[in-house]
Formats: structure tokens, C-alpha cells, sequence
């Protein structure tokens, strides 16, 4: 097993992209569930609760029944190599899961895309067109006068946003904070970070998010706009006015074609840079997907949705998407890894099924031609590491109490030595 | 146990001072001396060929954060066309694509293929040294290492404006770079527009030597000197690795000669020279500045620099200068880039770039860059990079090498460029040709004496056994492309240019000391201005090695009783 760098006292959580180590974890006795403490977190608490404080044994099962794991290993192994087109998806994994499973992706061939890839491909479609201006956390803490979120708060994705962000603390002594296009419960949120030193504002859509933004945008690199309405108009003049304006947006809170909206975002980050300083922040990639995307990319030049084919190594933004291979049929198998999130269920399908997961998981396992290998959750479980949203920091997770389950890595290795020879399959 | 003879070959060893015809054996993944009478493993008939250390890559991008956004932006970078890139041959490689913005894996075998056994990522941002390393260690085969980013983090820059012009906290400076390297577990401090970057974020534009930062109210003078004192008093192998200000600005040999000059003699390595070799002459106000940055590392002998030369076609440049990518991502091509600014610390720019033989521009770069090779007298100062994939990809070293060996075949090539640098440029004049020993020392023996590597860059008995063995022919771009057979610590690793093994490089890195009751200001930093848990922060020895694979760790000595 691998060892992480600090004091046990740290603890990293894994649960959403923030990856927020300030809090700490409360480890009982028998089946009382972790629980978070020194703070409050929705999110943390309900993934924490899926875990007992002393971990029950937790069996690998092939079609439903109990197994060994050399059985459940090589009937996960079978099935994989009977397979003519596998999908790895969910990739629920933390860095050294996601290096092993890239041997076994090229060894079956298989298409791998990341839970959430919808979103994740938003904006990378945006990057790989356009490009982008990003920031980090402590750059927003430390310097950002305007924080502007689009598309409402993401405090479902990711709820300690703001106190990661800064707002509330004295770094930047005085803070606007701007959400367009707020959503149910956002104006409670805005009215308790408004106090000293932070100033709130919520701007309506006009029409829809695009609309908003592509109007933010044309008013930001001035051009001659007669009907634009007021509150936009003002936002505009507070960006450029702005030391360092930054624009937050959540991409799996974005509608369909949302690309479109990031692109958006880009270019207003982009305009503003011309006189003052600006810069974007995404939210999103939890649960392993951003840092499958970031090693898959490392190890084959290729992010989520590629594959070593047939005619060689092809990345499909669109056409491999999980769902969309799922539904229309164009995959035989699945391999599902969720090892973080207890109610990270595999999709629906009829397909042969593999599931590396929390023990949790299994109960969506329990049919014909489905093996569920349960696995150590990284920074619950056993060490790790994992990307925080921003993208620049890989973030360590550290065990709070071992659970003696294997590790994606070991599981994916393990696979990849019990493949029967392909040419012969 | 066994052992490997390779008989016959030309050694070219210049640590030793060795070119000559004799036998090499090798002996637990070290040279050994011969023993009469031996019995060998194997034996490998070199006569014909040049036998030389593994090559040793002191400046290449190839891993961390903005090295993978570039192959998330050059998509275009991963594909043939419309079609697909085939997938290799070879069952011990894992597919792996791109060009100038290659895969981890790719990286490590094209290396190995053209007799590379070494290369060192030379802008870690603190921040992002998991990650880095990380990267590192899925480059098969190499050993690795990364000079971590200091000086334009908030928190360097706010202790040298309190200490004012004397220096009063230096060695509380000094204790906070010893302990960012050993946090970081780093080879060597390189630091990029000194305050620059930083500078940027208070949206300053431009920074010179010995002009001001914006907020902190420091000089980048300050800054290079500050730093490259306390690597020298750390002892610390590798001396400040330096990007200077004013990268690509026509007349920046001001700020490259004022770079050296707020050294005040203290030892340095200015690196991809050629992007600050630039000066103002000519109809279009753009000129070679080559001979003036010759005559200032000829008579600077502290100094030693890299090229970044240019090479023509597609490539990605990557790299931390945010204040300068910045200024230059209107001249992307394709049309699209990426920056960032990063934890207070330090900020990346990704910009692609398409080099022209016909632009007048990037023909006189091309040309600046082979002109200062060849006009520097002492090639121990000089190591061959492309500043992988800033200047090009760094597969086209072999032909860089021939350039640089064959004065007909530099010609030829110059022939083809914008005719306004042809008719103009010294380069014609140049008749030197550099010889296998000075390629030898540009590409091995030198950067591994820089980095303070005694083990490496030379075949003395002792020496590891990174051995990189080349078919004599007159088309130095063949012989260099594909050698005869490469070594890794004694392992075969290539024959013909095909992968025979891929074992897991190692990690090299320093560990200077420093007093520990700086850690009470950076835990009291990290809790007010950072994002992450101050006792997140370091890298301990375990989680490096699992960082990097489970190769090796190399830790390299720092100097001892060194000047204070």
C-alpha cells in the first residue's frame, strides 16, 4: 500500500471537487457511520454516512452470489476479453486506479469516459477550440474584488464554495460578489455571506444563460449596445473596472451545448484581460472524473472519451459518450468504477457488467453476467491522490481507518494479468 | 554476477578526457573495470561505432500541469489528419500519441530511442509538484527530475520588500527556498520573469531588470540575486536556473546582459538564450544579438546557458511566463491558447506556434539560435535543447545535431529561408563545426556536471551504466536518430530503435537543510493566503516514490562548506 505525505490529522475529503482539508472526521465504533466535524458540509456528511466507523467485510460477487475474489477476478476477466467493444466508465478513481486502468483499456480496447463526462466535455471542447484563462482557490481568496457566479451558486456541486473562495475573509477587504441567473435557494446563500466587507448582487437572465452572457460579453468589449438592460450594463462596468474579476460557473449544473456558454465565459475573461486582470473558475470533476481526464490525457495524449482501437488511438468527444454508447448499443460491456461515492449506481443496462465500487454498489450488481468487486474508497480506506477542481493542485488523501479492501490499482492490474490471450478470444 | 562487454567502439567520454578505440564493461548496472580473462553475458561488437553516455535532457517540458494542457488544447497534435494515430507495433509500448505535446509514455520511449536515458521538467510550480512528479514517473525508462518555480510567489516577493535593499531576512529567504525544494523534492530553483508573473496579476505588462514591481516594489535584479545566493550557500548542485525578463521582445539582450550583470558573479544558468538573444537593428527592427551574448558567457565562465533553439513546423510553447505568453497569444497558430494564474505562487501560459522558414522572424531565430552554439567557445557552458516543445519537439535533435556538425548541410537549410536573414545573418560566415566530442559534452557530460551528477554523463569505472551506442555515419542526423543499442543502468533498453525493455526511471532530486523555524511563517502563510492544509503541502520520501512509479529515488549531494 501506498503511503500519503502528512500527519494523520489532516484530512482530505474526496467527496466534491473542492477537495477541502480544513475539516475533520469523527471515527466511532461498530456501525456508526463517520461523521464530519469542525464544520459543516452537506455533501461530506451524506458521502461520510455511507461508511461505518469499523468497516464491515464486504464480499466480491459473480451474477449476484457471493464469490472469492480469484473467482469474481476471473470471471471479471472473462467477460472483459469477451467483449469485441468495452466501456470503462464512471472511472471513479483516484490516480493510481486511473494509471492501472489504462493498461487494461488498451489491452481490451475499451472507450473510457468519465461519470459526469457531459459536463467535463463542456469544457473541454471549449478549451480544445477557443482556449481559456483560468485562476485557482488561493488566487480568488487573495486578490479577487468580483467574483461573478453564472448560471446560479454551485453549492449543490460543491457547498463550502464560498468560504473556499474567500468570501467572509479579510484578504481582500472588500468583495462584490454577483450570481446571474440565480436559482432556488441562492438568495438565502448571498444574504448570509453579505456583511462586512462583502457586498451582494443577484442579476436576473435575460432570456436564457447564453443570451446573458453573449450580452455580458459584447457590453464588456464595449460595443454599442442601446437596449441593454441596466443591471447588465452595470456588471459590465464593474468588471472592467474590477483589479481581478472572476468568473465562477459549475459545468454540470450547464444546459445541453453548454460549450457555448463557457466559450462565452472565455471571451469575456478574454476581453477584460486586455485592460485589467480577470480570470475563470470551474467547478466540477468530482468524483475522479477530473483526474481521469488529467491521466488518461498524461499517459496516451488523449482525454476521457478515447480509446486504443482498431484503427489506432481515437478521441470522440461526442460519439463516446457513456450514455450515448449505452443507448445506442454500440458497446457489449461495461466496466463501472465508483469508488467514492456510495450511490454512484452503474447505468441501467442489460449488458455484461463489471463494477469496481464501494461495498454499497453491490446491491445493483445482483443479476446474471455481473461481477461487483468492492474497493478501498482513496481518503477513507486508503491513501491517494485526486486533482481539485482548479486543475493545479493533486490533491493527497490520506486513510482514516483501513478497511482492508483492495484498491482499483490492485484490482486493474490483477485484471490485466488475468486476460486470456486476446487473439485467441 | 554477469556481465556486458561492448568491444571496440570509439568511447567519447569527455568527463575523463577519452575518445578512443577501447572495451567497455559493464557490471551490475555500473561501468566496471576489465578483468582479464572474464566471462561475459553478452557481448556487443561496437567497432564502427561511437560509444557515448546517455543522453541527458536538461531543460524539456515533459511533465506536469500545463504540460498536460497543452495535450488537452492540441487535440489536432493527436490525430493524422482526419484519421486516427496507428497504435504501436511494439507489445512493450502502451499506445500513446502526439508530437509537441506528447503523451508521458511516448515521451520516454522517443527519448529512449534516440539514446536519452535522462530529462528534467524545468518549471514546477510548488503547487503543482505532486502532479509533476507524477507525470515524471509515467515517463518509462528516464530518470527524471524538475527545478521547482521561486520568485514570483506573493510570499517570497513580500519577504524581500521587508527586507529592503540590504537583504536583512536573508536567511529567512534562504531557509524558505531550502525548504520549497525540499517540500517540492526538486533538483534546482529555476525562476521565470523574475517578479513578472506575478507582476501580471497586479496587471503590470511589462517588468525590466531593473524596473519595479507594481506592488511589491522589488527590482527582478533583486530577486536573481537574492536567490541565486541562497543556492549557492545551500550548495545546491545546480545553480539558479534562469528565464530571464523580456522573453521574445526585440532589444531584450539588455535584459539578458542585465541578467547576468545582477549576479555579481554568483553562478547561473540562463536558459533558451536564443528567446533573449534579440536585438533592434535592421529594417524591421529585430536582429541577432548572438555574438553579444557569446562574448558575455566567454568572458562569464560561472555562466552556462541552453539554446531553445527554433526549429520549423508545429510545435506548443508552455510555459510559466504568463506576463509574456500573454503578450504574445495573438500570434497563436492555430488560433486559440491557454493561461492561468496559479495560487499565489505562479501562473502558466500554453501558446501554439507554427515556425515558418519564410517569416523573418522565426528564420532569424533559427538563425540566432545556431549562431550562438557555435560562437560560444567552451561547449562545458552551452547544453543542446530545443526547450522541448517551446522551440520544437525535441525528436528533432538529431537533426539539430547535424546542423551543428555539418557546415554544407547548415547551408542548405539556410538557403531555404526568408531571404532578407539569408543575405544578412552571420551564420553564413560561421565555419566551425562542432565535433562528436563537443555534441558529447553539449548533451551528456555537460548537463550532467551542472545538475552535479558525478555518477552520470561519462563511462569512468563506477559510473552508472546509461550507455547510448551509434553507428558512425557521415549523416550525423541518421546516426543520431536511431543508435546501434541503449543501456539503462546496465539494462539493454533499444536495439535499432526498438524498445527492448521499459523499466521505471528514477527520481532525482536534492534535499538542502534549512532552519526549521521558518516553518512557523510558511504555516502561518499558507493558513492566511492559501487553499491547501500547510502540513498538505511537503511531499514526504514514501509519497514521492509512489509518485513516481516506484523507480528510484536519487537523492544528489549538495556541496558542503560552501561559501557563505
Amino acid at each position: 500500500m501506498t503511503t500519503s505525505s502528512a500527519a494523520a490529522s489532516v484530512w482530505t475529503c474526496p467527496f466534491c471537487p473542492l477537495s477541502c482539508d480544513h475539516l475533520g472526521v469523527r471515527v466511532g465504533s461498530g456501525d456508526e457511520p463517520l461523521a464530519l466535524k469542525g464544520g459543516h458540509c452537506e455533501r461530506a456528511s451524506l458521502a461520510l454516512g455511507h461508511f461505518a466507523s469499523l468497516p464491515r467485510a464486504a464480499s466480491p460477487e459473480v451474477d449476484g452470489k457471493p464469490a472469492s475474489l480469484d473467482a469474481a477476478l476471473t470471471a471479471a476477466a472473462t467477460l472483459l476479453s469477451a467483449s469485441r467493444q468495452p466501456l470503462f466508465a464512471g472511472l471513479g478513481s483516484d490516480v493510481a486506479g486511473t494509471r492501472a486502468l489504462y493498461p487494461l483499456a488498451c489491452a481490451t480496447g475499451a472507450i473510457w469516459d468519465s461519470s459526469g463526462g457531459d459536463a467535463l466535455v463542456q469544457g473541454l471542447r471549449a478549451l480544445q477550440d477557443r482556449g481559456q484563462f483560468t485562476t485557482t482557490l488561493a488566487e480568488v481568496r487573495t486578490r479577487a474584488d468580483l467574483i461573478v457566479f453564472v448560471g446560479g451558486l454551485p453549492s449543490a456541486v460543491a457547498p463550502l464554495i464560498g468560504a473556499r473562495l474567500g468570501i467572509g475573509d479579510t484578504q481582500v477587504p472588500q468583495r462584490h460578489v454577483v450570481v446571474v441567473g440565480p436559482t432556488d435557494g441562492d438568495q438565502a446563500t448571498l444574504a448570509g455571506w453579505a456583511g462586512a466587507g462583502v457586498t451582494v448582487e443577484s442579476i436576473a437572465l435575460q432570456g436564457d444563460l447564453f443570451d446573458t452572457l453573449s450580452l455580458l460579453c459584447a457590453l464588456v468589449a464595449q460595443r454599442p449596445l442601446a437596449d441593454a438592460p441596466a443591471a447588465l450594463r452595470a456588471l459590465a462596468e464593474r468588471l472592467l473596472a474590477a483589479r481581478y474579476a472572476v468568473l465562477v460557473g459549475a459545468p454540470p449544473r450547464l444546459p445541453a451545448q453548454g460549450a457555448l456558454i463557457v466559450e462565452a465565459v472565455h471571451q469575456t475573461v478574454g476581453h477584460l484581460n486586455r485592460k485589467t486582470r480577470a480570470a475563470a473558475l470551474w467547478i466540477g470533476g468530482g468524483n475522479g472524473a477530473a483526474t481521469a481526464n488529467q491521466v488518461f490525457a498524461w499517459l496516451s495524449g488523449l482525454p476521457v472519451r478515447s480509446r486504443a482501437g482498431p484503427r489506432g488511438l481515437e478521441h470522440e468527444p461526442l460519439r463516446f459518450g457513456a450514455t450515448r454508447l449505452l443507448a445506442d448499443g454500440a458497446v457489449d460491456a461495461l466496466l463501472w468504477v465508483a469508488s467514492f461515492d456510495a450511490q454512484s449506481a452503474p447505468p441501467a443496462t442489460t449488458l455484461p457488467l463489471v463494477v469496481l465500487g464501494h461495498p454499497a454498489l453491490a446491491a445493483h450488481c445482483r443479476r446474471p453476467s455481473a461481477v461487483f468487486i468492492p474497493v478501498s474508497t482513496p481518503g477513507i480506506g486508503s491513501a491517494g491522490h485526486v486533482f481539485r477542481t482548479d486543475g493545479t493542485v493533486l490533491m493527497p488523501l490520506h486513510a482514516l481507518r483501513p478497511d482492508g479492501l483492495p484498491s482499483v490499482a490492485d484490482i486493474a492490474k490483477r485484471l490485466l494479468q488475468e486476460l486470456p490471450n486476446r487473439s485467441a478470444a | 554476477m554477469s556481465s556486458i562487454l561492448i568491444r571496440g567502439g570509439r568511447v567519447i567520454d569527455p568527463t575523463n578526457g577519452i575518445n578512443a578505440v577501447q572495451d567497455l564493461v559493464v557490471r551490475d548496472g555500473r561501468i566496471a573495470a576489465p578483468v582479464a580473462g572474464e566471462p561475459h553475458a553478452e557481448t556487443f561488437d561496437a567497432s564502427g561505432c561511437v560509444v557515448m553516455a546517455g543522453g541527458i535532457d536538461m531543460h524539456t517540458h515533459i511533465g506536469g500541469g500545463k504540460v498536460n494542457l497543452a495535450r488537452m488544447l492540441m487535440a489536432e497534435d493527436h490525430r493524422d489528419g482526419a484519421n486516427p494515430i496507428a497504435l504501436p507495433d511494439n507489445l512493450l509500448e502502451l499506445a500513446s500519441c502526439g508530437n509537441c505535446a506528447p503523451g508521458t509514455l511516448s515521451t520516454g520511449y522517443r527519448y529512449v530511442e534516440m539514446g536519452y536515458t535522462a530529462a528534467f521538467e524545468p518549471a514546477m510550480v510548488p503547487s503543482n509538484a505532486r502532479h509533476a512528479h507524477m507525470e515524471m514517473g509515467d515517463v518509462p525508462v528516464l530518470d527524471h527530475g524538475a527545478y521547482v518555480m521561486l520568485g514570483n510567489d506573493e510570499l517570497f516577493l513580500q519577504l524581500l520588500a521587508e527586507g529592503g535593499p540590504d537583504a536583512k531576512n536573508f536567511s529567512q529567504l534562504r531557509d524558505y527556498t531550502a525548504w520549497t525544494i525540499q517540500a517540492s523534492k526538486a533538483m534546482g530553483v529555476k525562476v521565470v520573469n523574475p517578479g513578472g508573473i506575478s507582476a501580471f496579476k497586479f496587471n503590470q505588462r511589462k517588468l525590466d531588470v531593473n524596473e519595479q514591481h507594481v506592488h511589491w516594489q522589488v527590482t527582478p535584479r533583486q530577486v536573481l540575486h537574492t536567490l541565486a545566493r541562497a543556492l549557492k550557500e545551500l550548495g545546491v548542485p545546480h545553480p539558479l536556473h534562469i528565464h530571464g525578463s523580456n522573453l521574445g521582445v526585440a532589444g531584450n539582450i539588455r535584459s539578458t546582459l542585465e541578467t547576468i550583470e545582477a549576479l555579481e558573479g554568483l553562478p547561473a544558468h540562463l536558459t533558451h538564450i536564443q528567446f533573449h538573444a534579440y536585438g533592434t537593428e535592421g529594417p524591421k527592427k529585430f536582429s541577432s544579438a548572438a555574438q553579444q551574448i557569446a562574448e558575455a558567457v566567454n568572458a562569464n565562465p560561472q555562466i552556462s546557458i541552453d539554446i531553445g533553439q527554433v526549429m520549423f513546423g508545429q510545435t506548443v510553447t508552455a510555459s510559466g511566463d504568463t506576463m509574456r505568453q500573454y503578450a504574445q497569444s495573438d500570434l497563436a497558430n492555430p488560433r486559440k491558447w491557454v493561461g492561468a494564474d496559479i495560487e499565489g505562487m505562479a501562473g502558466c501560459g500554453v501558446v501554439p506556434f507554427r515556425y515558418r522558414e519564410q517569416s523573418y522572424v522565426n528564420a532569424l531565430q533559427w538563425v540566432i539560435g545556431l549562431e550562438i552554439f557555435l560562437l560560444v567557445n567552451n561547449p562545458w557552458q552551452v547544453v543542446l535543447t530545443t526547450d522541448h516543445p517551446n522551440g520544437g519537439p525535441f525528436t528533432s535533435y538529431p537533426h539539430l545535431i547535424r546542423l551543428l556538425m555539418d557546415r554544407s548541410f547548415r547551408e542548405e537549410q539556410l538557403a531555404k529561408l526568408h531571404p532578407d536573414v539569408v543575405s544578412q545573418c552571420a551564420l553564413r560566415s560561421i565555419t566551425r563545426e562542432l565535433t562528436l566530442d563537443e555534441i558529447a559534452v553539449m548533451t551528456r557530460s555537460g548537463p550532467a556536471k551542472l545538475l552535479g551528477l558525478p555518477d552520470r554523463g561519462q563511462l569512468g569505472v563506477g559510473a552508472a551504466a546509461d550507455i547510448a551506442i551509434y553507428r558512425e555515419q557521415a549523416d550525423r542526423e541518421a546516426m543520431f536518430r536511431v543508435p546501434e543499442r541503449v543501456f539503462k543502468d546496465g539494462v539493454l533498453v533499444a536495439k535499432h530503435g526498438t524498445l527492448t525493455a521499459t523499466p521505471v526511471g528514477g527520481t532525482h532530486f536534492v534535499e538542502p537543510g534549512y532552519d526549521t523555524a521558518i516553518e512557523k511563517t510558511l504555516r502561518k502563510h499558507w493558513g492566511d493566503h492559501g487553499a491547501i492544509h500547510f502540513d498538505n503541502v511537503a511531499i514526504t520520501h514514501d509519497e514521492l516514490c509512489s509518485c513516481c512509479n516506484g523507480g528510484r529515488l536519487l537523492p544528489a549531494e549538495c556541496f558542503t562548506g560552501s561559501a557563505a
